[in-house]
């Protein structure tokens, strides 16, 4: 089983989109005004959509070992201060929403298996409704998703990092299935990417 | 400079609309772990988003209360704690897509158009979704939206001093987020209700500087 730290910075029902199971214990960390966690008891650091920023900008430094020492990173949120490596996203609203398309790009570890692409584009038949912004992505970096304009959506980056990341542009995923309910697409992506830290040592230290 | 101080819980929505060139030169975010008396002393009013952190909210309660007694405004919006609010905030199922699907039945049926920040918007504009409901509020106060079942979404007080407006709409996150095209028309009427100026009109723009190494951290 793997240990993750949940990163909180005390949203309302943050707990119901991350629950521990036979692959996965979470251990949330709150956001306090001396936060300063340590990381290295963990194989992941999840920070999910909502996230504080301001935070995670305060230990960019603990974020960068925690990865060279091959650990893993899932940031589902608009990560707008320079915390993680290699890797920035921007918020644009230039382009209309209604345009918004996903399309598959790189993904040598099938993260996108099992995943129906149409969820993440069309939700009651609108489009737009699940990232914002986009990732100016490591060179080198998978771009698992990327938008109508090509810009990366989805990134895979194990190249800046002895580590991994799984990086969105604020689209958020999930680690819960209800009540026998096929899985959404949502956690389908966060899912392929356990199985991968699961089940497969991050290339640096092969 | 600024008038109004946007509680900063580090979220990206919250720091999207303070650093937008329309509204930056309005709005000052307070990082919610720095907030103290001294920080809010000279400004007009305190906005308090939707995605706040309710709990420290709670611990210096006292700092939004002693700004209310000296008379000057506060806006909540979204989910609120009531260990630091007279009122009682239940959860409900949030319905982004109403407009789609049953398009005559809006989660905000009765508005009250001639609150100032109300006045001048379309029952659109006015609601696009809500997070839960009062099911109390403080004694006295005025009721400006409730729902189809009578449940209170947006109320306002002057019982602390000043004028606390508290709605489970969540027009600053939502206008942070830029996928609900119309909200410049609620954010503009309620920036100017709260600092007495009218934010230039027009869209919503981003300035890419205010992004990566030049963020505010």
């Amino acid at each position: 089983m793997l240990q993750a730290l949940l990163i909180s910075n005390g949203l309302q029902g943050l707990d119901k989109y991350y629950v521990s199971s036979d692959l996965m214990q979470y251990t949330t960390c709150l956001i306090t005004k001396d936060f300063d966690p340590d990381l290295m008891p963990y194989d992941l650091l999840v920070v999910p959509n909502g996230s504080d920023h301001v935070a995670m900008l305060k230990i960019k430094d603990k974020v960068r070992a925690f990865l060279n020492a091959g650990r893993a990173l899932v940031c589902c949120d608009g990560f707008f201060t320079a915390w993680v490596p290699g890797n920035q996203w921007r918020m644009d609203n230039s382009r209309r929403t209604m345009d918004v398309l996903y399309a598959p790009g790189t993904d040598r570890h099938h993260l996108l298996d099992n995943l129906n692409l149409d969820e993440l584009n069309y939700s009651h038949g609108m489009t737009g409704w699940w990232a914002c912004g986009y990732i100016e992505a490591a060179p080198g970096a998978d771009v698992l998703l990327a938008d109508t304009w090509q810009r990366p959506i989805v990134v895979l980056d194990e190249v800046s990092t002895a580590g991994r990341m799984l990086l969105t542009a604020s689209g958020p995923l999930a680690d819960v299935t209800y009540a026998g309910q096929s899985d959404s697409a949502l956690v389908a992506l966060y899912r392929n990417f356990i199985q991968l830290l699961t089940f497969s040592i991050v290339p640096a230290h092969g | 400079m600024a008038k109004i101080g946007l509680i900063f819980n580090g979220v990206w929505s919250h720091y999207a609309l303070a650093t937008a060139p329309k509204y930056r030169d309005l709005y000052e975010l307070l990082y919610v772990h720095d907030l103290t008396a001294e920080a809010v002393r000279d400004l007009d009013a305190l906005a308090i988003p939707f995605q706040s952190n309710q709990a420290v909210l709670t611990e210096k309660k006292d700092i939004i209360y002693d700004f209310l007694a000296a008379g000057k405004k506060v806006f909540l919006e979204g989910d609120s704690s009531t260990a630091w609010l007279d009122a009682q905030w239940e959860d409900r199922p949030v319905n982004n897509y109403w407009w789609v699907t049953d398009p005559t039945n809006p989660p905000v049926s009765d508005t009250n158009y001639d609150h100032p920040v109300y006045q001048g918007l379309t029952p659109r504009q006015a609601c696009w979704h809500t997070h839960g409901v009062y099911t109390s509020v403080p004694a006295g106060a005025e009721i400006l939206q409730t729902n189809a079942e009578g449940d209170v979404i947006t109320w306002q007080t002057n019982r602390y001093g000043g004028t606390l407006l508290a709605t489970t709409l969540d027009p600053i996150v939502e206008h942070g987020v830029q996928q609900i095209t119309h909200l410049d028309n609620y954010v503009d009427r309620l920036t100017e209700w709260l600092s007495g100026v009218r934010p230039e009109a027009g869209r919503m723009t981003i300035d890419a500087a205010a992004y990566g190494v030049g963020a505010a951290g």
